[in-house]
């Protein structure tokens, strides 16, 4: 299959665009701006694959990811100690082995790319992609689509029941302390417990 | 543009995203590593169905079952977190490591 | 005896307590018209006036902002409202970007806007353009899914998601008339994804301008340009989805399109005013409980529609 000049321009930008958005992720301060670094990575390989004429999956990989990246940030506000990223952050374990694995899976795959042939068969000239994609889905494989959609819903009915607030052991809130100011401290905003009986001391705030 | 260049970019997001699964502390920053996979993996699905498939239908289906995967991940993982952060009041892998037991 | 003690002070005091405020008002529009660029300019020069006012006013820094962001995130909306405009068909060969999925393109961009907004209220780094975002996106989340099967309606009879195609399908019968529920519901999501009207929870005056508080000078200018542009885009996404685009008679297909997007800029123009602001919470319980399942009830309504 042969590109035009500019296809090929445009899928060598878009190409480190998304290298370096999806390396931007790990490397910035604040996880709302990594959540959006990500998104920017998956529109880059979005619109490769609308170059690559897959009409509806590269449009469809726009509104998938921008809402799930919209989720995640919202998630990542409301968990983080530092969601604005003001003061740097770097929160890494097994860091070495991390960056080893990284590498070499790299090289792993990279090399199968580099060395393994594969048939060279390019789109057909007349193809439709989107009704080819559409006939597939409602057609001969139903059965996958029709199973992905229960496992959706079966997805929905676990998270409903791991994060909803009554559980068979109560309240799930019950008892919960709110998370302390340094990690593993006193929980912050509960007043002193005053345990001696009889006390009578108590502190004016 | 050839299969090898698009498979090339899906290997390089595929390492980046490894990298990050393994190395990230905080739960959702895990994710991210494993959405930064999942990507790599839609585009090389989507290069073998342009470039070596012929067009044929379940390469963009098995791109779309990716798709799937990726937001039953999230929906799971963010409930995971929501639950360990009640019981646990942490966001981070290490305060769950008593699970291995 | 009570004249002087009741009548008289009364009368003083409800005097001064209706024509105070009503000086005051008066001084108001005084100050106003000797420092504002309010004086003189009618309806037709008072958009002008007021960008012009926009551009030259200096610009608010607030306390660490994420710079990049912050800059960026007008620019991108109004970005998002040029490629929406683009996706409008102005008659069969007249399309600026005419793929075969222009229609789910349409709802990307609806998505992408969420982001972006989001994008303005959080990287200020202030308290209430933050509120304002959050408010948004619980928005944003609730808006697009009815946005999303509206259209999921439109693209049936059509058999394409190409708009194109949806405005060859309404040869015979014009969308509006052909599912009743969709227009109204679509000119909801409209309202909502430029936040005007009772939807109008990101940049509320309970907020002090919400995602726009802390903006002003060119920002400001790009900002408010970008939200009437996405309106301006939305009206064409509406005219090729529910009002049979260039179809009509007589007259050449752009210039039909022209006049029902008037129209329904008109009408939204209408709307926005004539409906008080809904409290956050309601708004997100109306779309959820109410809307969403309209929504659903047009998508099925289409559906049997197509099988007849």
């Amino acid at each position: 299959m042969n590109f035009p000049l500019a296809v090929d321009i445009a899928f060598i930008l878009l190409a480190l665009f998304a290298v370096y958005t999806g390396w931007r992720v790990f490397r910035t301060d604040s996880m709302v701006r990594a959540s959006f670094f990500l998104l920017l990575s998956f529109i880059a390989v979005g619109a490769i694959m609308l170059l690559l004429s897959a009409m509806y999956l590269g449009v469809a990989m726009f509104f998938m990811m921008g809402v799930e990246m919209m989720v995640m940030a919202l998630f990542m506000v409301m968990f983080m100690m530092n969601p604005a990223g003001l003061n740097p952050m770097m929160m890494v374990h097994q860091h070495r082995l991390a960056i080893g694995a990284g590498i070499a899976s790299f090289v792993i795959v990279a090399a199968m790319a580099l060395l393994a042939r594969f048939p060279h068969r390019p789109l057909p000239a007349d193809l439709q992609a989107v009704p080819s994609l559409g006939n597939e889905l409602l057609g001969e494989s139903m059965l996958i689509f029709e199973s992905v959609g229960v496992v959706l819903l079966a997805t929905m009915i676990g998270v409903v029941v791991l994060s909803s607030q009554r559980g068979r052991y109560g309240n799930a809130g019950e008892g919960s302390m709110p998370p302390g100011l340094e990690p593993g401290g006193e929980p912050a905003g509960m007043p002193a417990k005053d345990d001696e009986e009889g006390g009578g001391h108590h502190h004016c705030h | 543009m050839t299969l090898t260049t698009v498979l090339l970019l899906a290997a390089a997001l595929i390492g980046i995203g490894i990298y990050g699964a393994l190395s990230q502390q905080s739960f959702v920053m895990l994710m991210m590593g494993l959405e930064l996979i999942l990507n790599g993996v839609m585009l090389a699905a989507v290069g073998f169905w342009a470039m070596s498939g012929a067009g044929a239908p379940e390469g963009q289906l098995l791109t779309i079952v990716v798709m799937a995967v990726m937001a039953i991940e999230m929906a799971m993982g963010f409930a995971l977190v929501v639950a360990v952060y009640r019981g646990k009041q942490a966001d981070v892998t290490e305060a769950i490591a008593d699970l291995r037991h | 005896m009570i004249l002087d003690q009741l009548v008289w002070p009364l009368t003083w005091v409800l005097a001064a307590l209706v024509l105070g405020p009503y000086l005051l008002a008066v001084l108001d529009g005084l100050v106003a018209r000797s420092l504002g660029p309010t004086r003189g300019p009618g309806i037709w020069l008072a958009p002008l006036s007021r960008g012009a006012w926009w551009l030259i006013q200096h610009t608010n820094v607030t306390e660490a902002p994420d710079g990049r962001a912050w800059r960026l995130a007008p620019a991108l909306y109004l970005a998002l409202a040029a490629g929406g405009l683009a996706l409008v068909p102005w008659s069969r060969t007249w399309v600026a970007t005419d793929i075969a999925t222009s229609l789910v393109l349409w709802g990307s961009i609806e998505a992408l806007a969420t982001v972006v907004i989001f994008l303005q209220g959080w990287s200020a780094n202030t308290h209430l353009t933050l509120v304002g975002a959050y408010r948004y996106v619980a928005l944003g989340l609730s808006y697009i899914l009815i946005s999303m099967f509206v259209l999921i309606g439109v693209a049936l009879p059509a058999e394409s998601l190409a708009l194109t195609q949806v405005i060859t399908s309404q040869q015979e019968l014009w969308n509006v008339l052909r599912q009743p529920l969709g227009l109204p519901l679509f000119l909801i999501v409209g309202l909502a994804i430029t936040f005007r009207g009772p939807f109008n929870l990101a940049d509320s005056t309970d907020l002090a301008g919400g995602t726009s508080a802390d903006v002003s000078g060119a920002q400001r200018l790009v900002w408010e340009f970008a939200r009437s542009a996405m309106l301006v885009a939305f009206s064409g996404i509406a005219t090729t989805a529910f009002l049979g685009g260039w179809l009509g008679p007589w007259l050449p297909g752009p210039l039909w399109v022209a006049f029902k997007m008037l129209a329904v800029l008109a009408l939204l123009a209408w709307l926005g005013p004539a409906f008080a602001r809904i409290t956050p919470e309601r708004c997100v319980s109306l779309m959820w409980v109410v809307l969403l399942p309209l929504a659903f009830v047009d998508l099925i309504w289409a559906g049997v529609e197509a099988l007849l």
